[in-house]
């Protein structure tokens, strides 16, 4: 095809002439150009405008062609101009030419607010969404809370596809062992505590009140000291409200995190890595803290906290250089395990065995009758 | 015109006809400067943590808009990349109470019933098609030819309703219903676009997009079973999509007309494809070269390395990867612009003609300038176009 598309163009701006369009309607004009103490632009000798020169603006054209516009006329004139020699006298003559366009120091500005936003955004991620949690946490109502749990405890069991187990004796000495806790640690009964008959080895906290233990780390428990640390670690996250404030930390991290790469969703690998490296330094802080609870739960009534680590220690093996300790969300469980031995040791507990045992028999079996069913 | 106008992949020379001649589309844009300013734009995102996205995509669409040449006369795009950064700001400030409120209103769905909140997921699909009309509507008018503008009319929300029941009748027919959607929406927006007092219309008929494509339709359960298939399957899609959306486009007695061959895009998608594997093939390597250069620094063997805390304790390490999987990123942003975007557009140019330009000579300017919100949206729900 032609590369000179002028062949099939009605009108060819004959140099040193142009073509002007008025922004009233889009008819072309050839037009001839006068350079005096302003550009005066004429059709047929009739005069159609005349521009300042320093009103006049570069609007973006193709290479080889002029674009211009004016500030005191209609936003959309255009004077189209395709001579060299032309252009480079006006471009001569037109000193704000450039003004109005995209340049070096607006990207400079554009470079240094973002910066500037950035920086702002880092830091209230580091400081700023934790106090908001600190300080959010106990506004919250406690009924709001408990709706969270419900909302929490059905998607749990959908899940992991558990059942509530209720075997008669297992659950009187479930309640016993919760209720024994339960006193030490002064919480009222509003606290709901079952097992799920799930082989899966955890035990979680949801927001409201709710303890839950699985069946898995039942089997894998040796005596009832190590259910009981688990259980009053996961009673310490209730007291200090963990999983409320973890909601409002990671949605405000999520949500700024989201806003500095550009998608207010908060998905993409990078947030995703950037958030979980924040939030993770965050959750290994509250475990820790559940930890020096269940401790200190746990003395109280006299029995040994290493139980607890023990156990864990069962469930995850030495977990030192397995993967990336900065994004995990628990300490290292040899850490924890060295922990409470040095508690133990400390405060040496000798109180009687929190329960018999026939009763942690039952307990370990509380599940046997549903998985009859079953 | 001068010599200096390039065209590229020439299309078959339009048969010779009556006053007046078929006219077609040209771009004279060097590929050499739009890849410099993606790649400068990149850079640029990198620094600034991805807020130069809106000078960025407004200074693509300037290079688009300015070397594309219609009758000899190339457009222009007004739009700033401020008006952008305002419209994502406001809508930022609307989209969050909305967020917050979805999270309320999940709560209590899901009190009454686990994962009964899914459907909202439908109210963003909703507002998603809003953003994608009102953004459509700010790039109109930003569009200049000939001194006179584009723009557009009609009601983002009943656009975004017509979109979801469509929506809905397209998954219910697992596909079979596109061509049908596609024509209704196109109608909708065709309709209310305007060029100066000339309306716009939209002729293309469902039927003759199901007519070109609906072998693709048959093939689409091979082309989500192999991998292999499935980049040959779009980019005939989008090729075929692209003739009949084109060859659809009224402005008063103006009339556009495609002869995109079906071929015609998937050398593009597989020239991407390469590069991404390419570039992947690098990030590998400097992900493993990484690796040795901290465990060598750090004195320990490999196998040591890995087995005890060091490695993921190793700050430089984590901060190596981190910029070397941003540059990864940048890189393949600037790959999807420079193919996807470039020349993409530079193909399916080639293969357009304009037909009785003539009856676009003489228009008055009407229409008003839509604000940015629309694009802010756009940008915040992750839905967008050029």
């Amino acid at each position: 095809m032609e590369s000179d598309s002028s062949a099939t163009s009605p009108v060819a701006a004959p140099a040193p002439g142009a073509v002007f369009f008025d922004g009233a309607s889009n008819r072309r004009r050839v037009v001839a150009l006068k350079l005096s103490d302003a550009l005066e632009i004429r059709q047929d000798g009739a005069l159609l405008a005349r521009w300042v020169f320093a009103d006049i603006r570069r609007a973006d054209s193709p290479s080889g062609l002029l674009r211009l516009s004016c500030l005191t006329a209609p936003s959309l004139a255009r004077l189209e101009i395709r001579d060299g020699a032309l252009i480079a006298t006006l471009v001569a003559r037109c000193d704000a030419l450039e003004a109005d366009l995209p340049n070096r120091r607006g990207v400079a500005a554009i470079v240094g607010w973002s910066l500037a936003a950035a920086v702002s955004i880092v830091l209230v991620v580091l400081f700023g969404v934790p106090l908001a949690a600190e300080r959010l946490t106990p506004l919250v109502p406690d009924s709001f809370e408990r709706r969270l749990g419900d909302v929490a405890e059905a998607q749990v069991k959908v899940l992991f596809d558990g059942k509530p187990c209720s075997n008669a004796a297992g659950q009187a000495a479930f309640t016993k062992l919760v209720g024994r806790l339960r006193e030490s640690a002064g919480f009222d009964n509003s606290v709901q505590s079952s097992v799920l008959a799930t082989s899966v080895p955890n035990a979680f906290a949801l927001p409201g009140g709710k303890v839950f233990l699985f069946d898995g780390l039942l089997e894998k428990a040796e005596n009832p000291d190590e259910i009981a640390g688990v259980l009053a670690h996961e009673l310490g996250h209730l007291r200090h409200r963990d999983s409320m404030r973890e909601l409002i930390h990671n949605g405000g991290t999520s949500f700024l995190i989201g806003l500095l790469f550009g998608d207010v969703t908060g998905s993409g690998a990078l947030i995703f890595a950037s958030r979980s490296l924040v939030t993770s330094s965050y959750s290994r802080e509250a475990e820790s803290n559940a930890d020096t609870f269940a401790i200190e739960t746990m003395h109280s009534l006299g029995r040994p906290a290493k139980p607890m680590g023990e156990l864990m220690f069962r469930v995850t093996g030495k977990e030192g250089g397995k993967g990336l300790s900065l994004v995990s969300s628990h300490p290292l469980t040899e850490d924890r395990l060295a922990r409470m031995d040095k508690a133990d040791v400390a405060s040496r507990p000798n109180g009687p065995p929190l329960l018999s045992s026939a009763e942690w028999q039952a307990l370990k079996g509380i599940c046997v009758s549903a998985k009859g069913k079953l | 015109m001068n010599d200096m106008s390039w065209t590229p992949l020439g299309p078959p020379q339009p048969p010779p006809q009556p006053v007046p001649p078929p006219m077609p589309v040209a771009f004279s844009g060097s590929r050499k400067e739009f890849f410099r300013l993606v790649a400068r734009g990149a850079g640029l995102e990198l620094v600034t943590v991805g807020f130069y996205r809106f000078w960025l995509t407004t200074d693509i669409r300037r290079h688009l808009w300015s070397n594309t040449q219609i009758d000899g006369d190339a457009p222009e795009y007004t739009g700033r990349g401020k008006e952008l950064l305002i419209g994502f700001l406001i809508a930022l400030a609307i989209l969050v109470p909305i967020y917050l409120g979805y999270f309320l209103i999940g709560i209590e769905a899901e009190h009454l019933k686990a994962f009964a909140s899914l459907p909202l997921v439908a109210f963003f699909y909703l507002f998603g098609q809003f953003a994608i009309y009102r953004a459509r509507r700010y790039r109109l008018t930003r569009t200049v030819w000939r001194g006179v503008r584009f723009w557009m009319s009609g009601s983002g929300w009943i656009y975004a309703l017509k979109a979801s029941l469509w929506g809905v009748l397209v998954v219910i027919t697992l596909g079979f219903a596109l061509p049908w959607r596609e024509a209704a929406l196109e109608r909708y927006k065709m309709r209310h676009s305007y060029y100066g007092d000339l309306q716009g219309s939209f002729e293309g008929r469902g039927w003759e997009f199901f007519k070109r494509g609906w072998w693709l339709w048959l093939l689409m359960p091979f082309a989500l079973y192999s991998t292999i298939f499935a980049p040959f399957a779009y980019a005939a899609f989008k090729a075929v999509e692209w003739r009949w959306w084109l060859s659809g486009i009224r402005f008063g007695e103006v009339r556009l007309e495609s002869t995109l061959p079906r071929s015609a895009l998937i050398g593009l998608y597989w020239k991407v494809i390469g590069w991404v594997v390419l570039l992947g093939l690098v990030f590998a390597a400097y992900l493993v070269l990484c690796t040795l250069l901290v465990a060598s620094m750090d004195g320990s063997s490999i196998e040591n390395f890995f087995r005890t805390e060091a490695f993921a304790k190793s700050i430089p390490l984590i901060v190596l990867l981190g910029i070397g999987y941003l540059a990864f990123a940048l890189a393949l942003n600037v790959v999807m612009r420079v193919y996807l975007m470039r020349d993409l557009w530079v193909r399916v140019l080639s293969s357009t003609i304009v037909h009785n330009i003539g009856a676009a000579a003489d228009v008055t300017a009407r229409g008003d300038l839509a604000n940015a919100l629309g694009e802010g949206f756009a940008d915040g729900l992750d839905v967008g176009g050029f």
